[in-house]
């Protein structure tokens, strides 16, 4: 025993007995109290850009559904006198007017209005169905060769092309704008969840459940569900944005819905054809447009992100 | 080994710290371990998981993760001192050259897409500035050596052309193509089968006899340090807490964790008895530690421990422990623990084996085959199988990844619809195919299984509550609320675990407890019967133990009967009453434990046998190591049929072998009688 | 191999035939008043209408239109025109439309390839830092902002920056270079944004650990290694650029008068050109069956894994 110099001075020949064994102390793991839903929105919201956006969306979504019910201004209102036409943005209307002296202000607020609608019925579609479709898929074989024929046609068809052709054939209205996007995105959606709820079905706490007997209606609420469900919060977010794209896209195209229909993309693309003159009638309901669109598209990829337990502390 | 000690060490670290800033947080992995390797020698270094081994090691070729790094003390390597590089650039002079490493996981380490030739003739172009079709060449010598045949058509293929063994023998091929003085081998067989991790163990050991390398083993298999090792560093807590030469640490452990961690084998252990387990889990090294730390697991340490930290002390010339029971002081405190410990094992005697005479059949297998589809392709995972569980019994299905072993086991579950063929009945009844409602739920509740990953076999977004209760909510098995709660409390207590815990999620425990959480879920059915698929081969050593307790604890206590999977045969011979040993989806032995181990007689149960490491090196060195190839069959003519050779004792062979295999029979009896 | 290659040209002719064939009947409820030629929606009554239907034979039954349809098809009639270029056979409008945009497309294309990977690559070598972000940020823009607006906006702006011309003209190549920008723009940004996730996730595989334990500097790994394999999933995602191009000449050829395919889609369709839009959809959608079925045997041919369990 030479390494006793090193030892510290005065040891105590008492502590030299069996201590009081501790059963509980020698168990303990470091309880963390961790739960994945409250870890996930710290980590969402550890961005500021984030807090930003998710402000701004919220704020555009109220000032969307206040401003049509307590403002008396009629977006639709034609005005007969040429001073009240093409007006630069004033105190009197804020984005200033349009060619017909409609009040661009109010247009924007109808329009994101309306825009928000379709944009929220083609996510609440595309995901719905999305998710039945692909647990059908993902959870019955002998309909695997069907989906897979169905996915390739409807998907080897650009999506503009497909939006553009079925615009085309029917007449256009909010109906047919929702109808062409939403046949096409349920199985883009689909897909997608079906490779997540293979996995699923295949793990084994999924086994487990079987060897259990839990019926099917518990294994989809219970093992699925909270498994998909982040997933499924993004690619409803990120339904916004393509949506309201598309329905721009349309517009430009002449598909798009009819032009006394307020909506943000048919008023970005009315001011598109003032732009050299007036450019304030583009960029304003453009820059609100541009908000939605990146906000959604960040707030989606965010949250994904953040949903994935190895970003978590 | 005497003359290495006059030697310098090639390599010395000295009080090595490592860090990790992990968001915020310090990780202290390592916390001041040092280590001494010199020329020539084998060192393994033990450890559970999460101990600091890998980090220590990966610091010597400076691949730390970006966010750590060595924050005090020095390793010193032929005059450099490589704590002070800072730049790839300086790294590169070691790497490789010097240093090279072979990871756990071969199926990985090699980039799928390119060919394996390319993947070693860059390191010799690299290195040594040799033109390539010189190169070419040297790389195939290497893979002749490495023991590919065929080098020249292997050179051009693919990783994904290779079987896992092969694999690691690339991936050893290319580390050697370096030609380092020093290899460290992380984990290098425990992705592998025991068949072939041992000829992976050997082709390591012949070529550090060729090419004159260290050899740094990390491992947390004491029968692979029983194996290679020529000394033995244990790890624990990011410390090193003992080391000397592999005998010393084997029969003279000193340091209360490798006392711990020995005695709780269950290949050490005896039959029917309590296996000696480790509570708890290694300390969280976010925190300060104080004292020793293996203190708070240890039932007996002494209250220093929980003071000071020890210093190491000297055993013999080659052996060191940190440990305060070697102080002068606990001299008393010493003895009295090790009369104990003899006292304790004077009193053990071995249960007496299962009687078979009165044992009613509880679970029939007949013919049982699984087909599964690959593509356009049928595949047969298991093949016309059949074997009976008795009730009361624990019968072992022990086999190689990928052997059906697993498919059994769900089959019996029912997991599988129509690509099931034969028949399994369960008390007599058949259980395949369309059961209705009320048998379903029968067998649910009287059929039960334990899984293999304690991480994935639960549902990571519900409570322990839910976990536990699902099989009571599926078939109302409580009268209320209460009475549930009741039912649940009382389950995790049986299984040792904290009612406090009930509102926790899965992800919140340690393997041991998520285990646990996962046999009181299937218990709190009250089955009679349980299939263990391999529950204990994803736990760390030292919690291997309380799971094995605890499934024996079980079975006595409710008189369960198990079909427990393995593919360890040493660990199943703790446990089990009966082995079968299934081979490429057929049982190719079945016999009674005892019987299987003392006389084998299927070659391939013989290869099993003799490639199982064993944690003793005396019995590890002395051992011969036999390999199994089906070519040796010839079963065109003369198909092989499921015999019963000797009472019990069953085995899958053709007309000829039974022949044979019965004149084995005889002689050793005929030697017995002598 | 070869087998996987025949299989697959096998599953691809099904999905044509069945395309062609799903979306020829979706065309065939196309509104009748888009097959008049002009001077018949000014003047003509019902009956007229519907004896000028029946000879066009719109009438029959839709199987026997596409029979008719494709059996005018192998011997190169397209039918007619009606609005746009009133009696003009399709197929003479195609010939002179397509080389336009098949030239656009592939310009756009290289470029996309270049640019993205260029920028993929730049993005990794500066990862997390201004270079990342910035190449992040141009990302965000292109994939959130609805296509048309900022390619509006280039046109607009960009143009009286560099003093570029607003429309094509055939024979002033300078006019060429903004639209072909405008057209490789979502792919750049497609193939930057996958590249770097893909590279930044094969670096934390064994693999590449693995070589830089072999004693290779990490530059010699990432090209070496990570760029080879994080491409080879990019390869998959040529296809799909394809429909993104054939999408994007959608806008990009009606913005700047280029006299290719996908501004004579957009005018027929605002012309309501019955036959014209019916062929220019025909032939995207077997364009795309094509890409993908290319894109599949390209990835067959780079990817070993594919050979080993898709062949025998």
């Amino acid at each position: 025993m030479d390494e006793k110099k090193k030892m510290p001075a005065a040891l105590d020949p008492l502590k030299f007995r069996a201590a009081v064994y501790d059963q509980i102390a020698g168990e303990d793991v470091g309880f963390s109290n961790y739960s994945y839903w409250r870890s996930t929105l710290r980590t969402f919201f550890r961005s500021k850009a984030v807090v930003f956006l998710v402000t701004a969306v919220l704020a555009m979504i109220v000032m969307s559904i206040v401003y049509p019910i307590v403002s008396s201004v009629d977006p639709r209102a034609v005005v007969v006198d040429p001073r009240q036409w093409n007006l630069r943005p004033s105190m009197d209307h804020f984005f200033g007017t349009d060619s017909l002296g409609r009040d661009i202000w109010a247009r924007a607020w109808y329009g994101a209005r309306n825009s928000f609608l379709l944009g929220f019925a083609i996510a609440c579609s595309d995901v719905g169905f999305g998710t039945l479709a692909g647990a059908l898929w993902g959870y019955n074989k002998k309909l695997d060769p069907f989906f897979v024929e169905l996915y390739n046609i409807i998907t080897n068809i650009p999506s503009t092309v497909y939006l553009v052709l079925l615009a085309y054939i029917m007449n256009t209205s909010y109906l047919t704008l929702f109808f062409a996007m939403a046949s096409r995105g349920w199985i883009v959606e689909a897909r997608f969840f079906r490779n997540r709820i293979l996995s699923i079905r295949d793990s084994e706490y999924n086994i487990a459940s079987r060897c259990l007997g839990t019926p099917m209606h518990r294994i989809a609420f219970r093992n699925i569900v909270p498994h998909i469900i982040s997933l499924i919060i993004m690619e409803a977010a990120l339904c916004i944005p393509y949506s309201i794209g598309s329905e721009v896209f349309m517009g430009f195209v002449g598909v798009g819905l009819p032009v006394d229909a307020i909506t943000l993309g048919n008023i970005v693309n009315q001011g598109r054809q003032s732009f050299t003159l007036h450019p304030y009638q583009m960029l304003l309901p453009t820059a609100i447009l541009c908000l939605i669109t990146v906000a959604f598209y960040v707030i989606g990829n965010k949250f994904a992100d953040a949903s994935d337990p190895r970003n978590h502390v | 080994m005497e003359q290495q000690r006059k030697q310098e060490p090639i390599l010395s670290a000295k009080d090595v710290r490592i860090q990790f800033n992990l968001r915020g947080q310090i990780l202290t992995a390592v916390r001041g371990a040092s280590l001494d390797l010199y020329e020539g020698e084998t060192l393994a270094i033990v450890g559970e998981s999460g101990c600091g081994k890998s980090v220590f090691t990966k610091s010597f070729i400076g691949m730390l993760d970006k966010n750590g790094r060595v924050t005090g003390g020095s390793i010193h390597y032929r005059g450099e001192e490589l704590t002070a590089y800072t730049t790839e650039q300086e790294w590169l002079k070691v790497r490789g050259k010097k240093i090279a490493m072979v990871f756990q996981d071969p199926m990985t380490s090699l980039n799928p897409v390119r060919t394996i030739g390319e993947q070693i003739t860059e390191v010799i172009t690299w290195h040594f500035g040799t033109e390539h079709e010189k190169a070419k060449q040297e790389a195939i010598e290497i893979l002749k050596k490495v023991g590919i045949s065929d080098a020249e058509v292997r050179y051009r293929q693919y990783p994904g052309e290779f079987s896992g063994g092969m694999r690691q023998r690339v991936v050893i091929a290319t580390a050697i193509a370096c030609r380092p003085e020093i290899l460290i081998c992380d984990e290098p067989t425990t992705a592998l089968d025991v068949t072939v991790q041992a000829q992976i163990l050997k082709l390591i050991k012949e070529l550090q006899q060729e090419y004159h390398m260290t050899v740094v083993y990390i491992t947390h298999d004491l029968g692979v340090v029983a194996n290679v090792a020529d000394r033995v560093s244990v790890m624990y807590a990011g410390q090193i807490v003992e080391h000397g030469l592999v005998r010393e640490i084997f029969h003279e452990p000193a340091h209360p964790y490798t006392k711990a961690l020995l005695q709780s084998l269950p290949q050490l252990g005896v039959k029917g008895h309590e296996l000696y387990s480790i509570k708890g889990t290694p300390p969280n090294l976010f925190k300060e530690i104080r004292g020793d730390a293996f203190a708070p697991r240890n039932p007996r340490a002494m209250e220093i421990d929980f003071e000071e930290e020890p210093p190491m002390f000297q055993i013999s010339e080659t052996h060191w422990a940190k440990t305060w029971l070697l102080h002068p002081l606990a001299e008393g405190y010493r003895a009295k623990i090790e009369a104990e410990d003899a006292a304790r094992k004077d009193k053990i005697v071995p249960d007496s084996p299962f009687d078979y005479s009165h044992a009613k059949k509880l679970l029939q297998v007949k013919d049982l085959s699984v087909n599964f589809k690959l593509g356009a392709k049928q595949f047969k995972a298991v093949d016309t199988v059949s074997f009976d569980i008795y009730k009361g019994e624990t019968l072992s299905l022990v086999g190689e990844s990928g052997s059906g072993k697993t498919t059994i086991g769900r089959a019996i579950m029912r997991i599988y619809g129509s690509n099931v063929e034969g028949s399994i009945l369960y008390e007599g009844e058949e259980i395949t195919g369309r059961l209705s409602r009320e048998k379903a739920k029968d067998l649910h509740m009287e059929m039960q299984m334990i899984f293999q990953d304690p991480m994935a076999s639960l549902n990571e977004r519900a409570k322990v509550d839910y976990i536990i209760s699902e099989g009571l909510y599926n078939y109302h098995l409580y009268e209320d609320e209460k009475d549930r709660e009741r039912k649940v409390v009382a389950i995790m207590q049986e299984v040792g675990l904290s009612q406090d815990f009930i509102t926790r999620f899965p992800h919140e425990f340690s393997g041991g407890q998520r285990q646990r959480i996962g046999i009181a879920r299937s218990l709190v059915m009250g089955p009679d019967f349980i299939v263990a698929d391999e529950p204990i081969s994803a736990l760390d050593v030292s919690i291997r133990a309380q799971v094995i307790n605890l499934l024996n604890k079980m079975k006595k206590e409710r008189n369960l009967t198990y079909l427990f999977i393995a593919h360890d045969l040493s660990v199943v011979r703790f446990i089990s009453d009966r082995i079968a040993v299934i081979h490429k989806g057929r049982l190719v032995e079945l016999a009674p434990c005892e019987e299987l181990f003392a006389q084998p007689l299927h070659p391939y149960t013989k290869a099993l046998l003799s490639a199982v490491p064993y944690p003793d090196p005396d019995v590890e060195r002395n051992k011969i190591l036999l390999t199994y190839d089906s070519r040796m069959h010839s079963y065109e003519t003369d198909p092989p049929v499921w015999t019963e050779i000797l009472p019990g004792h069953f085995i899958l062979a053709n007309r000829q072998e039974i022949a044979i295999y019965q004149k084995e029979i005889d002689d050793a009896a005929g030697r017995r009688a002598e | 191999m070869s087998r996987y290659i025949l299989r697959r040209a096998l599953r691809s002719l099904l999905t044509v035939v069945i395309v062609f064939v799903a979306v020829f009947m979706l065309l065939r409820l196309m509104p009748l008043s888009g097959y008049f030629p002009p001077e018949m929606i000014k003047e003509a009554d019902e009956a007229t209408r519907m004896v000028y239907l029946r000879n066009q034979g719109l009438l029959d039954h839709p199987m026997v239109q596409l029979g008719r349809f494709v059996g005018n098809m192998f011997h190169g009639d397209l039918g007619r025109s009606l609005t746009v270029y009133p009696k003009v056979p399709i197929a003479t409008l195609l010939k002179e439309k397509i080389p336009v945009t098949a030239a656009f497309g592939f310009a756009s294309m290289l470029i996309g390839i270049v640019f993205g990977v260029g920028l993929g690559l730049f993005m990794v070598r500066f990862k997390d830092k201004a270079g990342d972000k910035l190449g992040t940020v141009f990302i965000l823009l292109v994939r959130a902002v609805p296509s048309l607006i900022y390619l509006f906006f280039i046109q607009v702006w960009i143009s009286k920056w560099f003093n570029l011309p607003l429309i094509f003209y055939k024979d002033r190549p300078i006019s060429w270079i903004l639209p072909t920008i405008c057209l490789s723009l979502s792919s750049i940004a497609y193939y930057a944004l996958w590249l770097r996730r893909f590279m930044v996730d094969e670096e934390n595989q064994d693999y590449v650990k693995f070589a830089q334990v072999k004693g290779l500097p990490k530059r010699e790994v990432l090209k070496r290694h990570v760029f080879k394999n994080a491409a080879i999933p990019l390869i998959i995602y040529i296809p799909y650029d394809l429909l993104m191009i054939i999408a994007g000449s959608l806008v990009i050829e009606t913005l700047y008068a280029i006299p290719g395919t996908g501004g004579l889609l957009t005018t027929a369709i605002k012309s309501q050109d019955n036959n014209l839009v019916q062929v220019i959809v025909l032939m995207y959608a077997i364009l795309s069956v094509i890409g993908v079925f290319l894109g599949d045997l390209l990835v067959a041919f780079v990817d070993p894994r594919i050979k080993l369990t898709e062949g025998e």
